[in-house]
């Protein structure tokens, strides 16, 4: 019964991690802008992504020891300070994207501005983490979750023609707009590998106490919850490329992303997007500030857990205090939310070089894994996930400046 | 035949726990001591200044002028003897103290008293 309780935990990680608001603002640009001809970069991506949370809980099932603790004890301080720094600066900037979806939801909702929201919104996500413990959070967020599933009913109910979406699953040269087509592609990889995926997973495996009975269920987990995330974002993009690319809509602004949902659900349209967009930027939310409390956590060797109360593990529990409220001031400052989740997005995509390479190194030492290190096919495909992460590293910045709109 | 270590590998950087299994500190640097010419491990060091001087001695100097001003922990370096190590596992390193007892606790201590416990739902009776 505890095991099938652990799927929970996939989902959690697919529905408020997969599906969040990277998700959302590079889905919906590349439904406008291309139809469904961007969808390959999608289930690349969620390719990736499904290998990289495999290793990560497997890694935490046999060593119990999550990934930022295995980086610092075996590849040693000195290597792991910049991209240390690097990764809390990138997961400040996702958890100000995420703070400032759930900001808009309730702004089109509300009426209200969006700036009136941040401080109630980091607070409110701060509650989460200050009083629940670590099921708490992942059995409440993953069934809230499943409303983002509108966006698949919506799909179906569009009746895509088939042989185009397809099409759009293999790769291939834009008919316009070169310089904009791949930077929503690479935007697109960079919302589905973002970086505190695995730090989240892997401590919330160690968490649960997972032993290397659990590997068989990590992989079904790594495989149907990433699937299940990667089917939503899907649904977004067919929803755009047939509600928005028609009409000319080109999605600089959340409030055109917000019309997709209108054209099947002319009046709970609206709301929905906005309910859908609210409760997958706070379980993404709580997820990144999770993240970061553990990975200073693990880094440093302080106590932590999830599970502990605030007064037995003060550290762990200010550093997701502080993140909160810097994440929120880039909302009060007025920051536009969609223009800052694009730019958080393709600066998720610079940074997977830090994030894979210590993923090569780790999953190959048997001296720690033993008979579960990695095989043949996880390490050809580990091999060409660091190099697609250096090629996306080296790309993402010029693509920035030639295609960010 | 006599067990070896590899003391960079299976040491330097290792999570250190109480005897509880309470997680304080990991080992930030290790200093050996040479008696008769043959070295030996004296004991362990703790604390940013620790850390700060593995990545550059510019870092060291900046950390210890903010740690005059503001630190609450009494020294830079924290020290762990070689004699209080109970065992050496695969996942951590196991002490024979108290973390609460210790300086690894200074500053959860300082700020469990002086923020935590000041706000609503603590956990602090």
């Amino acid at each position: 019964m505890k095991k099938a309780t652990q799927l929970a935990l996939g989902v959690l990680t697919a529905v408020g991690g997969f599906f969040d608001v990277g998700n959302i603002a590079t889905c919906t640009q590349a439904g406008a802008h291309f139809r469904f001809q961007l969808i390959w970069s999608l289930i690349l991506a969620t390719i990736v992504v499904i290998f990289l949370i495999e290793m990560s809980g497997r890694f935490a099932a046999v060593t119990k020891k999550a990934l930022p603790d295995a980086i610092r004890e075996h590849l040693g301080f000195s290597f792991w300070f910049v991209p240390f720094l690097i990764l809390t600066a990138v997961h400040l900037l996702v958890l100000a994207a995420e703070i400032g979806g759930i900001c808009f939801a309730l702004h089109l909702i509300t009426g209200l501005p969006i700036q009136v929201w941040a401080l109630p919104v980091a607070i409110l996500v701060w509650l989460f983490l200050w009083r629940s413990t670590f099921n708490a959070i992942e059995n409440s967020t993953s069934i809230l979750g499943l409303i983002t599933l509108c966006f698949v009913v919506a799909a179906i109910w569009h009746h895509p023609p088939v042989h185009e979406v397809l099409a759009g699953s293999l790769p291939s040269m834009p008919s316009h707009d070169p310089a904009n087509y791949w930077f929503i592609a690479v935007s697109i990889v960079g919302a589905v590998i973002a970086p505190y995926l695995f730090y989240f997973y892997s401590s919330g495996a160690v968490e649960d106490e997972w032993d290397s009975t659990y590997i068989p269920i990590n992989r079904v987990v790594a495989v149907i919850g990433m699937g299940f995330g990667s089917i939503i974002s899907v649904g977004a993009i067919i929803v755009a490329g047939i509600v928005l690319a028609p009409r000319g809509i080109k999605v600089s602004d959340y409030h055109q992303a917000a019309l997709m949902l209108t054209e099947i659900f002319p009046f709970w349209g609206y709301l929905l997007f906005a309910i859908s967009m609210a409760i997958a930027c706070l379980g993404a939310a709580v997820e990144v500030a999770l993240s970061m409390s553990y990975t200073f956590a693990q880094t440093f060797g302080w106590n932590w857990g999830e599970d502990l109360e605030p007064i037995k593990d003060a550290r762990f529990s200010l550093v997701y205090t502080i993140a909160l409220l810097l994440a929120s001031l880039f909302m009060v400052a007025g920051i536009d939310p969609l223009k800052l989740t694009i730019m958080t997005m393709a600066t998720n995509a610079f940074v997977l070089p830090f994030v894979t390479i210590p993923f090569l190194l780790l999953m190959n030492d048997r001296k720690l894994l033993r008979d579960a290190s990695n095989g043949i096919i996880s390490n050809i495909a580990t091999a060409a996930i660091v190099v697609l992460a250096l090629v996306l590293a080296v790309v993402s910045i010029p693509l920035t400046f030639m295609g960010g709109s | 035949m006599r067990e070896q270590i590899d003391i960079i590998r299976d040491i330097l950087d290792k999570q250190l726990v109480d005897r509880d299994h309470t997680a304080m500190g990991r080992v930030d640097g290790i200093v050996l001591s040479i008696d008769d010419g043959a070295p030996r491990i004296d004991h362990f060091e703790l604390g940013f200044v620790v850390l700060a001087c593995r990545l550059h001695p510019r870092v060291e100097q900046w950390l210890r002028a903010i740690r005059t001003r503001w630190s609450v922990r009494k020294s830079a370096r924290q020290i762990v003897p070689w004699s209080a190590v109970q065992d050496i596992t695969q996942r951590e390193i196991r002490l024979d103290v108290h973390a609460i007892e210790t300086s690894a606790f200074d500053w959860e201590k300082w700020l469990r008293k002086n923020i935590v416990s000041k706000i609503p739902g603590s956990g602090e009776e």
